[in-house]
């Protein structure tokens, strides 16, 4: 197990190695040039060497390849060209607020999505059934910012119930970091963003959980288990839905990994400041430091979010080991 | 004998053949004979989410000189950053673009859009003058006002040169769009509105009152700063916030008359010299006085670290002296009009206790690289915070000079427009600081508690040429040009009417009243004058309806 794992991890270090050398160029061949976006262009030609100069993109591209690795080895992504401050510290100010909205929507989605699932292969055939896939693949289906529009409209505007945008209301002042993210104010501007995203989520969980259960409720061992008269409830929960989590929950650990990158329409529509519209951003204003080190980020979370969900495919299925 | 018949209507036929075959054979020669075609080029301009009437106004100028005028343009939309890498690269890969100045507050003064855009020593590639407009006879009207430091005379010399760049056409403005903002009536009084800034003006947190108990002003924006450094801040978004936490020694009034702040007083000694008097008993924000040894430091010093935002503002500056305990001397190298106007109400007093010996302290090569996150000035705000993606807050300045009603700003960010639109319709916010998209004009006048205000904005999108390449180096050609655009269908459609109409050369509008020089006219929309245009130029139609260049 543990030979499996260091295995994993050195196979996951060369493609990191790979993945940053492809950022790096990528970002490089791009057409346009990063000072464009930075230096007014009334600027003079004099000074605009000079800031060229600062960001060492007079450098030939193996110079700047060697010292981005180098770099890259302790951690150091670089000052982002556009805020003028190291790119993680950006980086960092913005993932909390990513994070907290992505693992709410992911609660409530899969929340629903497994019970939801269960309930679905349960009653398969009813009118309640095919309702919840028509609505399921509906929500999957309409544009998030649309969606997000309409629910802003009814509910901050028409009703004036929730908060339309932002993390906060104007001028509410945190006391300490508890607060920032636990207050009623910050709850309440949670709330139209998460469901927003969940129900647009809700379809995977939702209908793979149906599909697997649906396998499962054909074995043997549930025919065995209803025989020894357990109650309907028992079978689907203790005994069919257990066994249909495996692929739910591969998908669920793979989302983490791709939900740093947010969901940039839900952060555009809400406002929300995320990480998802700052990655948009950088890549747009060839922001080099601050691009490469959130798509680096991104990719290893999702290759460890990967191997996780291995892992944890050997804990809740005893049949697979890994050697 | 029939074959006979036969074979000589055979050799009619094959003679008329021929002398037919001779006849477009002469039509060619006399194509040929018209010179050369219209060389094919590109009209870059913006992709429609970046700039939706430039893209959709050049769509229509690409279908006239297509259809119309018989040339092969291709109309490309480009990412903004990559349309300013083209026409300022060194390929100088370009012929027609549209792109746009926008009208930060040091254009008022007409030294921008007179000398530095058009001025031949720019015509380099990375220069500002992207339209490679190259006259002697010009040069030498935009040196003159830039030196005239009699007003009247200035502007006399401001006018004429208009004239000629109505005439010449280096460049065709399309349009302006007027600034449209609302604020929130109930909450909020005596808001000052001004040409070119619209409603987020330096004025209007200073000059504004409060009608309820809470006295915080909560203004809604888009834009994000980049930097809180006042050496390293490149756009108007940033400076709209640290002009306030900075004090600077003359502000521009809102009729854009320059007006003493820190300087109490200045006097023009002589074309190259200006002493200026500085307030007495002003405090930096951690308490420390603001003397004279500040402001000598703070031009100094950016002088020297060449910040590139200021750099042309403080080229003409040779010395500064401190003369006595209130007064500092610019000395000039050569008579500066703009001086007063453009370098004194741009630089912001530094406290130089705190910049002084920046670089070692911190360790860094240059002061543009310090965070700055903790901002000190002397302005009629104190810096109290700033979470990127979110808000910006200030307090007022209790020891300000001057006395303000609201107890200080939010500066609130919203990830879009219709974000904002919804702030001030729930009352979330008190005013919008960038200017409202035509579909939210009519929406914000439907509420009661919104006033709209609208200003029109100093600067300008327009159309220009590389006058480096055929046919953009031919007056004519480019005089035809601008008949060939459909300026009050960009104003009346494009726009909902919140526009200026543009004209060829035209870099000041009527928004800039001083300076606009009203006499200069302003060409019409009529395709059949253009065509008339060329062809008195010399430029004809070949048989495919292809224009073809004048015969050298």
């Amino acid at each position: 197990m543990s030979m499996y794992v260091i295995r994993r991890i050195f196979s996951m270090l060369i493609t990191l190695f790979i993945i940053s050398t492809i950022i790096f160029l990528m970002f490089r061949l791009m057409p346009g040039d990063p000072t464009a976006s930075m230096v007014d262009p009334s600027i003079p030609p004099e000074a605009r060497e000079q800031i060229i100069e600062r960001l060492g993109l007079n450098d030939s591209y193996f110079v700047q390849y060697t010292k981005f690795m180098q770099n890259l080895v302790q951690f150091d992504f670089g000052d982002s060209f556009y805020y003028k401050t190291s790119a993680l510290s950006v980086l960092r100010d913005k993932l909390g607020a990513t994070v907290i909205l992505m693992i709410a929507a992911m609660v409530l989605a899969y929340g629903i999505g497994v019970f939801g699932g269960a309930w679905m292969a349960w009653r398969r055939g009813s009118v309640g059934e095919s309702i919840a896939i028509t609505i399921a693949l509906i929500f999957r289906s309409a544009p998030t910012f649309w969606v997000g529009i309409m629910a802003i409209y009814i509910f901050s505007v028409l009703l004036g119930w929730l908060p339309h945008s932002g993390m906060r209301s104007s001028g509410y002042e945190a006391e300490n970091l508890f607060q920032t993210f636990f207050s009623l104010d910050f709850l309440k501007h949670l709330i139209l963003p998460t469901v927003v995203a969940a129900i647009y989520f809700l379809a995977t969980p939702l209908l793979m959980m149906r599909n697997t259960m649906l396998e499962v409720l054909g074995e043997d061992f549930i025919e065995m288990a209803r025989a020894k008269g357990l109650t309907e409830r028992r079978v689907l929960f203790n005994h069919a839905a257990r066994n249909a989590l495996l692929p739910v929950v591969t998908a669920g650990a793979l989302f983490i990994g791709s939900a740093i990158g947010g969901q940039v329409l839900i952060e555009y529509v809400f406002s929300w400041p995320g990480l998802g519209r700052e990655m948009v951003l950088a890549a747009q204003r060839h922001d080099y430091p601050l691009a490469q080190a959130s798509f680096i980020i991104m990719a290893a979370l999702i290759m460890i979010m990967n191997l996780v969900a291995d892992l944890l495919y050997a804990y809740l299925d005893p049949r697979i080991s890994y050697k | 004998m029939k074959k006979w018949k036969w074979l000589t209507i055979l050799l009619v036929l094959t003679f008329v053949l021929i002398g037919c075959s001779n006849d477009s054979e002469g039509e060619a020669t006399s194509d040929e004979e018209m010179g050369e075609i219209v060389p094919e080029f590109s009209l870059l301009t913006s992709l429609p989410e970046t700039n939706q009437v430039n893209h959709e106004a050049a769509n229509a100028m690409g279908t006239i000189w297509n259809d119309e005028l018989g040339m092969d343009v291709s109309v490309e939309p480009i990412d903004f950053n990559v349309l300013v890498d083209r026409i300022y690269g060194d390929a100088e890969d370009y012929e027609t673009y549209t792109v746009g100045w926008s009208g930060r507050v040091d254009r008022i003064d007409p030294d921008m859009f007179i000398y530095a855009i058009f001025h031949s020593s720019a015509a380099i590639p990375g220069g500002n003058n992207t339209t490679r407009f190259k006259s002697d006879a010009y040069d030498e009207i935009a040196e003159a006002q830039r030196t005239e430091m009699d007003e009247s005379k200035r502007q006399e010399l401001v006018f004429e040169a208009q004239e000629m760049l109505a005439d010449e056409a280096p460049l065709v403005t399309l349009y302006a769009r007027d600034l449209v903002h609302a604020y929130n009536n109930e909450r909020f009084d005596n808001i000052t509105v001004m040409a070119g800034e619209g409603i987020f003006n330096e004025w209007m947190p200073m000059d504004v009152e409060p009608l309820t108990d809470d006295k915080m002003l909560r203004i809604a924006s888009t834009q994000d700063l980049d930097t809180l450094n006042p050496l390293e801040a490149n756009s108007v978004y940033e400076w709209r916030n640290l002009r306030l936490i900075y004090d600077k020694l003359v502000r521009l009034s809102p009729s854009a008359e320059p007006e003493p702040a820190a300087a109490e007083d200045w006097e023009v000694v002589d074309d190259t010299t200006i002493d200026v008097t500085v307030r007495d008993g002003m405090t930096f924000h951690d308490g420390e006085p603001v003397t004279v040894e500040d402001v000598k430091f703070s031009f100094d010093y950016m002088i020297e670290h060449e910040i590139g935002y200021f750099i042309s503002f403080l080229n003409p500056i040779d010395s500064v002296e401190i003369t006595d305990d209130s007064t500092v001397r610019f000395n000039l190298t050569e008579a500066y009009a703009p001086f007063v106007n453009v370098t004194l109400a741009q630089i912001p007093i530094l406290p130089k206790h705190i910049w002084e010996n920046l670089l070692e302290e911190e360790g860094i090569g240059h002061p543009g690289e310090f965070a700055n996150e903790n901002p000190v000035g002397s302005g009629p705000f104190v810096f109290d915070g700033w979470k990127r993606g979110e808000d910006l807050r200030t307090k007022t300045f209790d020891d300000f000079y001057k006395d303000i009603a609201i107890d200080g700003y939010i500066y609130d960010l919203y990830a879009q427009d219709e974000a904002v639109m919804t702030a001030l319709e729930t009352k979330s916010a008190d005013v919008n600081a960038e200017q409202f998209i035509p579909a939210n004009i009519e929406k914000a006048q439907t509420f009661d508690f919104l006033t709209v205000e609208e200003v029109p904005d100093i600067g300008f999108q327009y159309l220009s040429f590389n006058m480096n390449k055929e046919p953009f180096d031919d007056k004519a050609f480019r005089q035809a040009i601008a008949h060939t655009i459909d300026y009050d269908t960009i104003i009346d459609v494009y726009l909902d009417s919140y526009g200026i109409k543009g004209g060829s050369g035209l870099v000041l509008n009527e928004a800039n009243e001083f300076w606009y020089n009203p006499n200069v006219e302003r060409p019409e929309y009529d395709i059949e004058k253009a065509k008339e245009i060329l062809t008195e130029a010399g430029y004809t139609w070949d048989s495919d309806g292809k224009l073809r260049m004048p015969v050298k």
